[in-house]
């Protein structure tokens, strides 16, 4: 335990002082968890919505793709935007490599799947009649579609927080894509795996707990969330 | 396309051929999956059995840390093991930091929460009345483990396929207690990082994603199997 507590000694100091790495690495990643999440939920919810409500071909299929999405490993979905990216290939040409928006977009994909499959399970999991007697009275689509967002918010909030933890600690796409330039496009995650790997053990532990006490913050609303929600129950996993 | 199309080229060969590198990242990849798995079996089973089972104080806050523990970011876990591990650390003895047992006691820490969090959701699940009329009708705490694991079988297998995916894509934690040495201890993730950011060798890269993809893709079409032989039975699994 020494070397822990060596290396917390050396932190801890480096949050309370307000390190300028440190804050300004807090800051990045902040500003991807809300960007990116904001627009994984412009794509994804109405996404979610269509397939949640709607009753057409090949929405079984959409569905198993929304779930299968979230199984793709990170480091997958950080390849296949190098290929797209990279110069010589189909949009290299907007040199997004190795640049700060290229990590808001990484997220932002990788985000796209809680949103649509949770969003999806949320609205499947309203009471059956609920949405069939809206219809039947006469509610057009945009009005079935507010009404089930209203019912299922509680799901759709969890949706939203599986997605922001997902912004938050993934790593494995945006090291990437985004080449994990120290002080420049690291989030707290990718820059605690860089400290780490540079040695730079205090560091990456000063990180690390700034990021810890995010994640923590965002069980705690997950977990309020869910408690008036009750009978909901959604997990999630992020990761890197 | 151009681009595309000829890094493919490129790299279905290696795949073709059984190119020597790509075969041993994939021999090193499996044997972490099923050694991690097996030690988050061995140590989480027993757990999740008790939560799921047990009429114990304490019960719920267990069940909601265990919840909690699959948000863990790996990147912290990553920082935590290699800590504990490094010669000064509280386990320096054992001399395993950056080899592939220390990659091993990574994933078996990171796969632990699928297994200890899942299996007791699957008990849960189980028609309330079975567990309660073994337990009147005599049965010991054994033989209602059995019972209990039997009934819901899907649900464990289905955390164990979760826990299985988590091994194959997460990098963090394996780049950092590992150092990503290559022919040594790196997986197909953890390689596929290293050959774009360290080599920019795309084919090579591009070879070992199509590779891990296959993976996933076998288990994804296990989960969904087994989903659909289990009706309403929906796991999703998210790992990188």
């Amino acid at each position: 335990m020494r070397l822990i507590v060596d290396e917390l000694r050396v932190a801890l100091p480096l949050i309370f002082h307000g390190d300028p790495y440190l804050l300004s690495t807090l800051w990045f990643t902040v500003q991807v968890a809300a960007i990116s999440t904001a627009a994984a939920c412009a794509i994804g919810v109405p996404l979610g919505l269509a397939l949640g409500l709607g009753r057409f071909r090949g929405r079984r299929t959409l569905h198993w793709l929304a779930n299968a999405g979230l199984a793709v490993p990170p480091v997958l979905v950080g390849l296949w935007l190098f290929l797209l990216l990279t110069p010589g290939s189909v949009l290299g040409g907007l040199g997004l490599l190795a640049t700060r928006r290229v990590v808001f977009i990484a997220q932002a994909v990788l985000a796209v799947p809680y949103v649509v499959a949770l969003t999806a399970a949320a609205i499947q999991g309203l009471g059956g009649g609920l949405l069939s007697q809206a219809r039947a009275l006469g509610a057009g689509r945009r009005q079935v579609s507010l009404l089930a967002l209203r019912e299922a918010r509680v799901g759709v909030i969890a949706a939203v927080i599986a997605a922001l933890g997902a912004t938050l600690s993934e790593v494995g796409a945006i090291i990437i894509v985004g080449g994990n330039v120290y002080g420049y496009n690291q989030t707290l995650a990718s820059g605690a795996l860089y400290e780490a790997q540079a040695a730079r053990y205090a560091d990456a532990v000063a990180l690390g707990i700034v990021l810890s006490v995010l994640i923590l913050v965002l069980l705690g609303t997950l977990g309020a969330v869910q408690h008036r929600g009750r009978g909901i129950r959604l997990r999630f996993r992020w990761t890197g | 396309m151009g681009y595309l199309w000829d890094q493919l080229r490129a790299a279905l060969p290696l795949i073709i051929h059984g190119n020597s590198y790509i075969l041993s990242v994939t021999a090193v990849t499996l044997r972490v999956a099923v050694v991690s798995t097996a030690c988050a079996l061995a140590i989480g089973l027993p757990i999740g059995l008790a939560i799921g089972l047990g009429r114990f104080r304490g019960r719920r806050a267990l069940q909601i840390l265990a919840n909690a523990s699959l948000a863990l970011p790996p990147v912290l876990v990553g920082i935590g093991v290699l800590l504990l591990l490094l010669p000064e650390g509280a386990f320096g003895s054992l001399r395993i930091e950056f080899t592939l047992q220390a990659v091993y006691v990574a994933q078996t820490i990171l796969a632990l929460p699928y297994i200890v969090a899942l299996t007791p959701a699957a008990i849960q699940g189980l028609p309330p009345g079975l567990v309660n009329q073994a337990r009147a009708l005599g049965a010991g705490r054994v033989q209602l483990a059995l019972l209990a694991l039997r009934e819901a079988r899907i649900g464990v297998l289905a955390a164990v396929i979760a826990a299985v995916g988590s091994t194959l894509s997460e990098v963090a934690a394996v780049i950092i207690v590992g150092g990503n040495i290559q022919n040594h201890d790196q997986t197909l993730a953890s390689a596929i990082v290293s050959q774009v950011d360290a080599f920019n060798n795309v084919p090579y890269a591009l070879a070992i994603g199509i590779v891990l993809l296959a993976l996933i893709l076998v288990l994804i079409g296990l989960l969904t199997v087994l989903q659909q032989r289990a009706g309403g039975l929906h796991l999703r699994f998210r790992a990188g």
